[in-house]
């Protein structure tokens, strides 16, 4: 691209806006470098685009403004206060409309972090080899803690939101609360002694509650000793540390993990109304099964009773039949042996013949070794 | 002295029974054999009646204590 001049009195003038183009496309050619320095004028208001701030050179006192947008610094959620030293990533700009220029920010960093990061990685790796974050260390959380202790600064919100959910869900719940520097130099120690303070109340469960803040407010909960003190705590720890994408290495050290304070609050007691529904659900089942076992011998005995009694009336009939049988046989035998002696029966019509028979008649005689028929003359 | 229970006894009842209903039982066993499992009987009927009684009153004892706790 040109920039645009004309010629007066030989000499060549270019206008404002074609001086600043010029500018900003030139200055629009130098790289993106990180610049380092002392934050002051920070301000911010929801009604900008940008954040302002600017960066002071301690030494000399120079002066560089600097521009972010505004969703991007929120997003480093760095919380900056005047006087910080910090680092940042950004390229000059040229802003036409009013001739000045400033530094446009791709991410600020507080000096030293990369120090810090580096620092913080190390301690995890080596935590980790000596296996204090392995999923085997992890203990299940008591169903039913008959004390629960928390540890948390002196009015967090953290608190609030712990006990809130803890009340909500069991009522009958008791919680021991050690309040402890969550910020600052004394934090770490000051957690980790907490949680040794409630481990000798014997609590059955310890929850490790701090609100989000800032990286630096943060770093504590990495701290090694506190770390080693999560891990070996002899009852199960669950941390609510910061916001859900912070992840702290006591985070990884707790048995279990909570996105939020509320959360944790959830996880370290069972839901009343659900517990006392599951034991009515048991209690009916206990019940049924009983009264079905109790049915099922009575249907069982009453049908031997029924079968006991018809038995000894069944038998008696049967043999009573068996004699009667015997008896009806005995009884056709008696003419039987008359017939042997010679007798014969005659049979007319089916009766046996007493009288003389008309003449002409179909005769049946019966001997003792069959029959045959005969006509009567 | 042998141990009786409530599973013996049934047992013991229904093989009476099955030999009754077979019929292979001399006549002077009959009325010996019937009047055992009367007794059988009589005495599981009472014992099934009792753990019921007993199961009964469990149920109402644990309806009142979680009426209780309910409180």
């Amino acid at each position: 691209m040109k920039v645009e001049s004309t010629e007066v009195d030989s000499r060549k003038v270019f206008s404002v806006s074609s001086f600043n183009e010029g500018i900003a496309l030139w200055l629009g050619k130098l790289p993106t470098v990180w610049v380092e320095g002392e934050v002051s004028e920070l301000r911010r208001s929801e009604r900008w685009g940008s954040v302002f701030l600017t960066l002071r050179d301690p030494a000399s006192g120079a002066c560089l403004p600097l521009q972010m947008p505004r969703g991007q610094f929120d997003g480093l959620r760095l919380e900056l206060a005047d006087g910080e030293r910090v680092l940042a990533y950004g390229r000059p700009e040229f802003f036409q409309r009013r001739g000045s220029f400033h530094l446009r920010a791709l991410t600020i960093e507080r000096y030293g972090l990369g120090a810090h990061l580096l620092e913080l990685e190390r301690l995890k790796q080596r935590l980790a080899a000596e296996g204090l974050f392995a999923q085997e260390r992890k203990r299940p959380l008591p169903r039913i803690p008959r004390l629960i202790g928390l540890v948390t600064g002196s009015d967090a919100a953290a608190k609030r939101d712990v006990l809130t959910a803890i009340a909500g869900r069991f009522p009958p719940a008791t919680v021991l609360v050690a309040e402890a520097h969550v910020q600052g130099p004394r934090a770490a120690s000051s957690v980790a002694a907490a949680i040794e303070a409630l481990c000798e109340r014997g609590v059955e469960v310890v929850v490790v509650a701090r609100g989000g803040g800032s990286f630096d407010d943060l770093l504590p909960f990495s701290d090694e000793r506190l770390v080693r003190a999560v891990a070996a705590c002899p009852v199960p720890v669950v941390s609510a540390v910061g916001h859900e994408q912070d992840v702290c290495l006591v985070d990884l050290a707790a048995d279990l993990r909570a996105s939020t304070p509320s959360v944790a609050g959830r996880l370290v007691v069972p839901d009343l109304a659900e517990l006392r529904a599951g034991l009515e659900r048991s209690a009916v089942g206990l019940r049924r099964s009983a009264a079905r076992v109790c049915s099922r011998h009575a249907e069982r005995l009453a049908r031997s009773a029924a079968a006991l009694r018809s038995a000894p009336a069944r038998e008696l009939e049967r043999r009573r039949d068996r004699l009667e049988a015997t008896a009806g046989r005995l009884r056709a035998l008696a003419p039987r042996a008359t017939l042997e002696r010679g007798y014969a029966i005659v049979h007319a019509e089916g009766a046996v013949v007493r009288e003389p028979p008309a003449s002409g008649s179909e005769l049946e005689i019966e001997v003792a070794r069959g029959a045959f028929g005969a006509r009567a003359r | 002295v042998s141990e009786r229970s409530f599973e013996g006894d049934q047992a013991e009842l229904e093989t009476i029974v099955d030999r009754l209903e077979r019929g292979d039982v001399a006549l002077e066993e009959l009325a010996r054999l019937y009047e055992r499992g009367e007794e059988l009987w009589r005495r599981l009927a009472a014992e099934l009646e009792q753990t019921q009684g007993r199961i009964e009153e469990l149920g109402r004892k644990l309806d009142a204590d979680s009426a209780d706790s309910q409180k």
